[in-house]
């Protein structure tokens, strides 16, 4: 997808929050063995039932694993759980003035939904982006939509740049203005915005197809995936459906 | 005469795929814009606004696309919208099907704007409606739903008014850089 890729050395300018380089054990599994461990363990989240209790105490433990192997950020793991509170910790507090059936129905929700963001969050500490949509550009079906995101990204840092121009633009040029004259500026750069990355998406458009574009998109080269990554994954997820299940079943 | 042909299809699809990157992209970078200001999401829906504009100008399947796909790559980015609770898939779904929807009835059948977005706007809630009650069910809640969905309504009427004004202000723009666009409404491609 080189017609479609980054600055320079090919890379997205922009990362997922919080993936920083890294050379934690985590940081080096293969992103696909990630993504079955996930798999296995938001599937094991979502079994989980709300009595008793140990499955989500063991959960919550292997996912502390998992972050810690990531050598994920404390710092970083609070900001992004604080993130949560409202919309987890507001429906959980009304739920406590409510019976039995909705006190253990708001108890679920935290619990899966914390669970859940913590995993996805043990992904997206740890990977890249663009590996991640290398990835599933090879899977049949996705990988239009693999291509779209890349755009999307691209886009994204384009768009980036020319805010930062306009607003330091701004920023020399009227330092002192009223919040009116700031907020018609606004809406004005806006629009005139809005038609320049229109006008530009012609052009990168064209630019494609004499690159050689012709309308499919070209999948990323193969690359094989190891078996001991993948053991690692398989492992995870085993291990994470193990609880689930018998926290339901047994 | 083919090759031209192919030629013509494979620019049309870059320029779909580059208009609607663009678009993708104010969709994450908007949101982001408003919590800067404090403006809540939930109020003003800036990851709608896009989505919408994108409907009007791209075809129904990368409209659809493209509404899927934001939601999820901003939460991955960001952390915003989250992907639990899930606020996210359910967005997704929701964009999912504002996009294709108002595609197909201004590109595809050539209906009028003022008829198109009022319509998108009531099918979307109708889909948030019908998420929310099947992903209740993965939390155990058996009611609620329907209430989370009149709560989304009233608490984001800013975020409809400002669909309703801005999305013709931003196809309109558009559309003037872009005369073509304009000029392939009701074709089929």
């Amino acid at each position: 997808m080189q017609w479609c890729r980054g600055e320079a050395d090919g890379r997205m300018l922009i990362p997922i929050a919080g993936a920083e380089k890294g050379d934690s054990p985590l940081h080096r599994l293969d992103d696909r063995a990630k993504l079955v461990a996930l798999t296995g363990f938001v599937v094991a989240a979502m079994l989980t039932p709300t009595r008793p209790v140990w499955p989500w105490l063991a959960l919550f433990g292997l996912l502390l694993v998992a972050l810690a192997a990531g050598r994920v950020k404390p710092g970083l793991m609070a900001k992004r759980f604080l993130g949560l509170s409202l919309v987890v910790g507001v429906p959980f507090a009304v739920s406590r003035l409510g019976g039995e059936a909705t006190r253990l129905a708001g108890e679920s929700f935290a619990v899966k939904s914390l669970l859940v963001a913590g995993g996805f969050f043990a992904l997206t500490a740890t990977a890249h982006m663009p590996d991640l949509l290398e990835g599933t550009s090879r899977v049949p079906g996705l990988s239009g939509m693999s291509a779209l995101a890349a755009f999307i990204l691209r886009g994204a840092n384009m768009l980036t740049g020319e805010v930062v121009r306009t607003n330091r633009a701004w920023a020399l040029r009227a330092p002192r203005a009223r919040l009116g004259v700031r907020l018609r500026g606004l809406v004005a750069a806006s629009i005139s915005l809005l038609g320049r990355a229109a006008a530009r998406s012609d052009r990168v458009g064209a630019a494609m197809v004499l690159r050689g574009f012709d309308g499919r998109m070209p999948p990323a080269p193969a690359r094989a995936l190891s078996a001991g990554d993948l053991a690692v994954g398989l492992l995870f997820a085993a291990i994470s459906l193990a609880i689930g299940g018998l926290g339901r079943w047994a | 005469m083919v090759a031209e042909q192919r030629e013509r299809d494979a620019l049309s699809r870059a320029r779909e795929l580059s208009l609607a990157g663009m678009l993708g992209a104010l969709g994450l970078l908007l949101p982001i814009g408003f919590h800067a200001l404090g403006w809540g999401g939930k109020i003003f829906l800036p990851m709608h606004l896009p989505m919408v504009v994108a409907g009007f100008l791209v075809g129904p399947a990368t409209a659809a696309s493209l509404g899927f796909l934001v939601p999820l790559l901003s939460s991955a980015l960001t952390g915003m919208p989250p992907l639990a609770p899930p606020i996210a898939p359910l967005m997704s779904l929701e964009l999912m099907a504002k996009g294709a929807l108002a595609s197909l009835l201004y590109r595809r059948l050539a209906l009028p704007m003022w008829f198109v977005l009022p319509v998108v706007l009531i099918v979307d809630w109708a889909v948030l409606g019908a998420a929310a009650y099947a992903a209740a069910g993965f939390f155990g809640i058996t009611t609620g739903a329907l209430k989370y969905v009149w709560a989304a309504i009233a608490l984001s009427w800013p975020g409809t008014v400002l669909q309703l004004v801005g999305v013709p202000l931003g196809v309109a723009a558009i559309e003037r850089r872009l005369p073509r666009l304009a000029l392939a409404r009701g074709e089929r491609r």
